[in-house]
């Protein structure tokens, strides 16, 4: 083969390791950080704060669905948290009525999920732009009032005296009710679920989504249905969504209807603004970053949505690529570095 | 020329009435294997509309279009593309925000096959390979991390081909691939299409009559959505019907 063929090969496989591993640097030092302070929380003894980051990486993983819809497919989702909502309810109802089982609660979330999900795409990708925000919008408020209304959900009280409960992995158990085990169950959902996400972005499923959001009108003549694609996409995003919903009743032992409300879906989109759109791993630090701000600031004031609301324009301003698309560049360059020199 | 191969393309009867509008009216001919042809027409003639109802891009209201036998009549692109059929665009139609490298993989992947959809990209190598003789073939190798929206135009427009490429495709259709082309960009653009042909079925839509008459095998004019004429190079040439509406009167007087 010509010497610049083979150039050019190295070149590109040089260049997707670097971005590559430059994502999960960011994904390492995530879970570096979380083990850090659950080793600070556990050392002091503390539960409240152990509870608010096990919130933040639960609506982290709300945020990761929204990524793939913003970030890879184009379509800004402004109701996501009605699966997010959804797979809170299934998930508390599944504990609370069926079996106090987390496997059966996954399980049933899971399979439910994609059924939903895959009706509210069939509507939702009908279609583009503002419209799609706007129909996705409409669906959540059509079920968050309807779950509102429903007595047999609760109505606007919601669920409560979901069981705490006790699950079995292989090696150890984990209790709902301890706050330590809790917090390391829910970072390995949520990060597992990142890694799966990401791998499937990697795949040419993922690429033709990324197509999708850069020119859908070019992607039939390669052979592809972008219909198909956004569907799939639709479905994945609204699991992951489901997924971490799932989580919640198993924190707070409640579900309530506001779950499913604009205020939750509205967050996970500033999450990911503020982590860094298509990097899948910068809404995970968005929702850290969200959720401890608003705890902060709302010991001081109870108008802490007018301090968030402008740091909020302040970050958008000053890094439009949010935290992660901010700081990739630099971190590329010295991983491409470090690649040279070994 | 005579040949007793059934044509790669056959369209029959093709119209589509967009109101009261027949943008194309009742348009036939047959495309030979491994030939170039070419339609040709005044602006408005309907051109690129009779691609669009080709490649799938629109439906056509009546008539047939007939690809290696089978009736492909109103089917969309991706399953036209399946069939092995592909097209360009006059208006340079690329992801923009992506690199050369990545806009070529992606029309490569469908080398690839549904079974590998949830296997990496980085170990696709059909694509990879198909890719990297792409990029030479088009001369790339030094925009291939560039982004396509950062390209010259004259980059643009070859990119737009070699995408149009990368699957394969035994027929090809090109609308007007040297558009907004230099001189010299041309006559190379002139070169590469008709070392493509021959393992490749060419149509082609274009502007600049030299080049046409140069390359085609065949030629069919257009004039106003319906068919003028067709016939070899030369012979279209001396219609007289044609030398009026499309060379001009004047011209030729």
């Amino acid at each position: 083969m010509a010497e610049h063929l083979l150039a050019l090969r190295a070149a590109v496989m040089r260049r997707e390791r670097v971005s590559h591993s430059t994502l999960h640097f960011f994904a390492y030092a995530f879970i570096a950080l979380c083990l850090v302070f659950a080793a600070i929380a556990m050392a002091t003894g503390d539960v409240f704060f152990f509870r608010l980051a096990t919130e933040a990486l639960i609506f982290g993983g709300l945020a990761l669905a929204v990524d793939i819809l913003l970030g890879y497919t184009g379509l800004l989702s402004l109701g996501q948290a009605l699966f997010f909502g959804y797979g809170a309810y299934v998930s508390g109802l599944v504990l609370k009525e069926i079996e106090p089982s987390f496997w059966t609660a996954m399980g049933i979330v899971l399979v439910t999920a994609t059924a939903f999900g895959a009706i509210a795409g069939i509507i939702a990708i009908r279609a583009r732009g503002v419209y799609f925000a706007l129909i996705t919008f409409g669906l959540a408020q059509v079920v968050s009032k309807i779950v509102f209304n429903t007595r047999e959900l609760g109505a606007s009280d919601g669920i409560i005296g979901i069981p705490v409960i006790k699950t079995d992995f292989l090696l150890f158990q984990v209790d709902t009710g301890h706050a330590p085990s809790f917090f390391l169950l829910v970072l390995s959902i949520i990060v597992g679920l990142y890694f799966l996400v990401a791998y499937v972005m990697g795949t040419p499923f993922g690429r033709t989504l990324v197509a999708i959001r850069a020119n859908e009108s070019r992607v039939p003549f390669l052979g592809f249905h972008p219909w198909r694609y956004k569907l799939a996409a639709f479905i994945l995003a609204a699991n992951v969504a489901a997924l971490s919903g799932a989580l919640y009743p198993m924190l707070r032992g409640f579900v309530s209807p506001e779950l499913m409300f604009f205020q939750v879906s509205g967050n996970a989109v500033i999450m990911v603004i503020i982590g860094g759109v298509g990097t899948l791993i910068g809404p995970l630090y968005g929702a850290a970053i969200l959720t401890g701000l608003k705890s902060v600031i709302g010991t001081f004031t109870e108008h802490h949505l007018i301090v968030i609301g402008m740091l909020f324009v302040l970050s958008v301003i000053f890094f439009p690529k949010g935290l992660v698309g901010h700081a990739r560049p630099r971190i590329e360059r010295i991983l491409a570095a470090r690649g040279r020199e070994s | 020329m005579i040949s007793t191969d059934p044509p790669i393309l056959s369209v029959r009867d093709l119209s589509v009435r967009f109101g009261a509008l027949v943008a194309v009216n009742a348009v036939s001919f047959d495309a030979m294997r491994g030939h170039i042809t070419s339609v040709i027409g005044p602006n408005g003639a309907g051109k690129s509309t009779l691609f669009n109802l080709i490649s799938g891009a629109i439906r056509p209201s009546s008539g047939r279009v007939v690809f290696e036998g089978q009736d492909v009549t109103g089917a969309p692109p991706y399953r036209m593309l399946a069939a092995g059929l592909s097209r360009s665009f006059q208006i340079t139609n690329l992801f923009f925000e992506l690199s050369v490298y990545e806009n070529l993989r992606l029309a490569a992947q469908f080398l690839e096959g549904a079974t590998r959809a949830l296997k990496p990209v980085s170990r696709s190598r059909l694509a990879q390979e198909r890719v990297e003789r792409l990029i030479e073939q088009f001369r790339l190798q030094h925009q291939a991390h560039e982004l396509a929206g950062y390209l010259s135009h004259g980059e643009q427009r070859r990119l737009e081909i070699a995408v149009a490429l990368a699957c394969r495709p035994r027929v090809l259709l090109l609308d007007e691939p040297t558009q907004g082309m230099s001189h010299a960009d041309t006559a190379e653009t002139e070169e590469m299409i008709k070392s493509l042909a021959g393992e490749l079925s060419i149509l082609l839509i274009e502007h600049d009559v030299d080049l046409v008459m140069n390359l085609s095998d065949h030629v069919v004019v257009m004039h106003q959505g319906a068919k003028l004429a067709e016939g070899p190079p030369a012979e279209v040439r001396a219609n007289p019907a044609v030398q009026a509406a499309y060379f001009g009167d004047a011209h030729h007087a």
